[in-house]
């Protein structure tokens, strides 16, 4: 399946949930809905002709509006690649956890956890990965934490 | 007489243990001489490499990642590069494509060999140690020719690569590939066959391939579970699609097989080399847009490449401002880590010791 493919088989299987970004460059970007996340990941490990099964990568990012929860999901048998994200508004930061469906995402979102605040709904096992156990400083990848004895580069040109 | 009193106990191993190839910590739950638990305690290597790269230059977040994954640093070059460039929409120059291969392929081989070497020393062997490092030292002295680093390189830059290599290098890299290849039966003969090696690695530490999926293992480890799945040949990057190369796959997923199949993988790599080496056109090294001032355009990319360790890349957002907005890295070893309470518990904790070298873990890769 090439990725032009890929793109009309998700329009026209996955079209009602999946919304196409313009910002992905390489591979397919999708936003995908908080509330519809399991159950289009569940489909896309699930449907015969996509298999999805690998969890490439998994993170949050900080984009100064709200947080984006980013999935890079792969299929190893059919060999595509696919990436999904959740947009989450700063006040709702919570999403379900994806171990279940793929059990690499538990450090994953651990990690996220800890570096962002993003409150990790039916996740086995959350507790500080990376961090000191007795780290009290807050969340360290937010775009409005510094460290305190942190330096910014004076702006040049 | 009654019954003797047995109960579970914890075993520390690590942060500082030699075989844990730096700091990991892992919590032991032991029934007598098998371990029943396993806990890896990750971090104490975390250096905040992401945050970091937030409040740097594109161009000065490379010789930042090369600490990355130091043993390969020529990959983690690589993978940011290729992310801003396809963000950027950059054509790289045919040469430095082909010496991009050349040097990928060389850090393949140099980590293998560290690889053949610390882990024979991990199970007992000493010899392999020396053989390993004799030879990888040839291809650092064909780094240091090049770019004057021997460990860290920032050699590959978005654009193309930082300097052309020197007259010499082509001979000398012939060469060394003729010494490494002809030592491969001294490698082989050391352990293949040895009862020891073979007792300590034969059947140990099986991981199975729907494991391997599930928890996001890749690279030798995944294909010596018998899953044909690389990179390279599956989602090609750089000019992989233009050489002629196999991909090898051994089937029983147990530390032997992943030993094996490294080995393998060097031939491989050589077979590689010495085509780009063959087919090395002339012409620039660099884009017109590889500048130290390089701005992405606003978007947002996964850029993966297969590494030594397994699958290495990089998530790189861009606002279209002088740094990046986010980079994540993603590192092989993190799952490999990540999978190891999962391996069963018919386990010594001398199998552990064999089982966590040849996963061929790094642990500046885990923690970042």
């Amino acid at each position: 399946m090439t990725k032009e493919e890929l793109a009309a088989y998700i329009q026209e299987k996955y079209g009602e949930k999946l919304t196409p970004l313009e910002s992905g460059r390489y591979d397919l970007l999708y936003e995908v809905s908080k509330d519809n996340l399991l159950d289009v990941a569940q489909s896309l490990k699930d449907d015969e002709n996509l298999q999805f099964d690998f969890l490439c990568n998994l993170l949050g990012a900080d984009t100064k509006e709200h947080f984006e929860v980013i999935y890079n999901i792969a299929s190893i048998y059919k060999n595509l690649r696919l990436d999904l994200k959740v947009i989450l508004p700063y006040d709702a930061a919570e999403i379900e956890s994806v171990q279940k469906i793929w059990p690499a995402a538990n450090w994953y979102e651990r990690e996220m956890w800890e570096m962002y605040g993003i409150e990790v709904k039916n996740h086995n096992d959350l507790k500080l990965l990376l961090l000191p156990d007795d780290w009290d400083q807050g969340f360290p990848m937010r775009k409005d934490w510094d460290a305190p004895d942190f330096v910014r580069l004076p702006e040049v040109d | 007489m009654g019954e003797l009193r047995t109960e579970e106990f914890i075993v520390n191993m690590g942060p500082h243990h030699p075989s844990t190839h730096g700091v990991c910590r892992l919590v032991l739950t032991m029934d007598g001489e098998k371990i029943v638990k396993i806990e890896p305690v990750i971090g104490y290597l975390h250096r905040a490499i992401e945050k970091i790269c937030e409040n740097r230059t594109y161009m000065q977040c490379i010789p930042l990642l090369d600490r990355f994954e130091y043993v390969t640093a020529m990959s983690c070059n690589y993978v940011f590069s290729l992310a801003a460039e396809r963000l950027a929409q950059i054509e790289v120059p045919e040469r430095a494509e082909y010496l991009r291969v050349i040097m990928l392929e060389l850090n393949r081989i140099a980590s293998h060999l560290l690889f053949y070497g610390v882990t024979a020393m991990d199970i007992g062997a000493y010899t392999p140690f020396l053989y390993g490092l004799r030879e990888r030292e040839l291809i650092i002295d064909l780094f240091e020719m090049t770019c004057g680093q021997r460990l860290t390189y920032n050699y590959i830059r978005i654009g193309g690569v930082s300097r052309d290599i020197p007259k010499e290098f082509i001979p000398k890299c012939r060469e060394a590939l003729k010494i490494i290849s002809g030592k491969m039966s001294d490698y082989e003969g050391l352990l293949n066959e040895n009862p020891i090696w073979l007792e300590r690695t034969k059947g140990i530490a099986v991981l199975p391939k729907e494991l391997a999926i599930a928890y996001g293992v890749s690279g030798p480890v995944l294909r010596a579970s018998g899953v044909q799945y690389d990179i390279r040949k599956n989602d090609p990057y750089s000019i992989y699609d233009r050489f002629d190369f196999e991909i090898p796959v051994r089937y029983n997923g147990d530390c032997y097989d992943r030993y094996l199949l490294r080995l393998d993988e060097i031939r491989q790599s050589i077979k590689i080399i010495t085509q780009a080496l063959d087919g090395l056109p002339d012409g620039d090294i660099k884009s017109k847009k590889s500048k130290m001032t390089f701005k992405a355009p606003a978007g947002e990319v996964y850029a993966r490449i297969e590494n030594s360790r397994g699958e290495m890349g990089v998530y790189l957002m861009s606002d279209g401002g002088k740094t990046p907005l986010r980079v994540k890295t993603r590192g092989a070893s993190y799952n490999h880590v990540q999978v190891l309470p999962h391996f069963g518990t018919d386990m010594l904790i001398a199998d552990l010791v064999a089982n966590f070298a040849t996963l061929d873990v790094i642990m500046p890769e885990v923690d970042r």
